[in-house]
């Protein structure tokens, strides 16, 4: 495949395909970790430089490869950047970094990383690539944000520590209400594209009918 | 019976108090994905259960070098990285040498089993607690045993959560998550506490 087709951006990652709310691909940071904007600030930072650049690095790893060592290879990449990353992390966000620690370790082994490159990242050319897997990224803060930020203003009566009311529901900062408000963003999600579709459909079928009178 | 002992109060630990998909939210993707038929369910929880209670015993004795060391934290997802593709391997080529059936059947699915937020979010998790030997075998094998019930629970309302009685939008993956989402809720019930984030 060469470098020079060009390829129109896409922007399925950001809604249509997006990692957590339509494929589910990396959920857990968001589902427990995510219970602040803050936090979610950070779960974007961290995912967006341990993921981009794997993808990135990753990408010189010969296809030649058994697909066992490649895979053992992109979750090698992604730990050593997570190095760097964690120090920058730390240093931005002194104070909660402890705490979301767990969840940003485990990105290493992150199904973007590990199954998106395989699937799709690599299968285009580079700069392509380049796009395409920053708009997924994109896709996977944008959730980050939608649930921080609910969660904060439910939890804490505040959004970006800016006091808005009282806090209503403090166990919005819970797990199990992070499984229950991705679920209800991912059916909201699905609802909007099932919608879309039938209106494509309908659309197209009216102009069908319309050449062949 | 002290040995026992400790081994079956670290796994109660892993698959009630700090169950990985309910309370964790590690893995929950996979377990979804497994959940959809009876043999995947049995895999993965093997493999699973394999992985992390080998890994458990590796990382006891790195964790032992590398805590202590300035920095060192930096270097853990390497490390248990490192670890988790080694044991990858070597069953890898134990299965192609003994089982090449299986190893054919696999080989392809093999790594979301080994390279999953379940398996390294457990040894991190262990590390976390610290404990002797035994409780990291035990907090391994019982990380195993939880993504089976998980997944096991989900397989059972898998049929009536995607019937014609729920709504379009929701069948699925939206579905699937607030059904973990009220387990999730009930276990914290059980166990009496929240994690604190």
């Amino acid at each position: 495949m060469s470098d020079k087709k060009t390829y129109p951006i896409c922007f399925d990652g950001l809604f249509r395909q997006n990692i957590v709310l339509t494929s589910g691909l990396v959920t857990a940071p968001i589902i427990v970790a995510a219970t602040t904007a803050q936090r979610a600030a950070l779960l974007s930072l961290t995912f967006f430089m341990i993921s981009y650049c794997t993808i990135l690095i990753g990408r010189i790893i010969p296809r030649k490869l058994v697909y066992t060592v490649r895979i053992i290879l992109y979750a090698l990449i992604a730990s050593l950047v997570f190095i760097p990353t964690a120090v920058l992390a730390q240093t931005l966000f002194p104070d909660i970094m402890t705490s979301a620690m767990l969840y940003i370790e485990i990105l290493v082994v992150n199904s973007l990383v590990l199954a998106k490159t395989e699937s799709r990242f690599y299968l285009i050319p580079y700069s392509s690539m380049a796009i395409d897997s920053l708009v997924y990224i994109a896709g996977y803060a944008l959730a980050a944000f939608a649930v921080g930020i609910v969660r904060e203003l439910l939890a804490y009566g505040t959004v970006f520590d800016l006091h808005i009311c009282h806090a209503i529901m403090p166990a919005a900062k819970s797990p199990f209400f992070g499984f229950i408000l991705v679920g209800l963003y991912a059916a909201i999600c699905r609802a909007y594209y099932n919608r879309k579709r039938s209106r494509d459909a309908a659309l197209s079928e009216l102009v069908r009918k319309g050449a062949d009178d | 019976m002290a040995v026992l002992s400790a081994i079956i109060s670290a796994a109660m630990l892993s698959i009630f108090v700090q169950n990985a998909i309910f309370e964790r939210a590690f893995g929950s993707n996979v377990a979804i994905y497994a959940s959809r038929r009876e043999s995947h369910i049995i895999g993965f929880s093997l493999g699973i259960t394999a992985m992390t209670t080998a890994a458990s015993v590796a990382t006891y004795f790195l964790d032992g070098i590398i805590l202590p060391m300035e920095n060192g934290w930096l270097f853990m997802p390497l490390i248990y990285v490192g670890v988790i593709s080694v044991l990858y391997i070597i069953a890898l080529l134990v299965m192609w040498r003994f089982m090449p059936k299986l190893f054919v059947k696999i080989r392809k699915y093999a790594h979301l089993a080994v390279f999953n937020c379940t398996v390294i979010g457990a040894l991190f998790l262990n590390s976390g607690y610290g404990g002797d030997l035994l409780s990291y075998i035990g907090y391994g094998i019982g990380t195993g045993i939880g993504f089976f019930l998980a997944s096991l629970m989900l397989s059972i309302a898998r049929e009536k959560l995607d019937s014609d009685k729920i709504p379009k939008a929701f069948r699925g993956y939206p579905i699937m998550l607030i059904y973990i989402g009220v387990v999730s809720l009930a276990f914290y019930a059980l166990v009496g506490y929240t994690v604190d984030f």
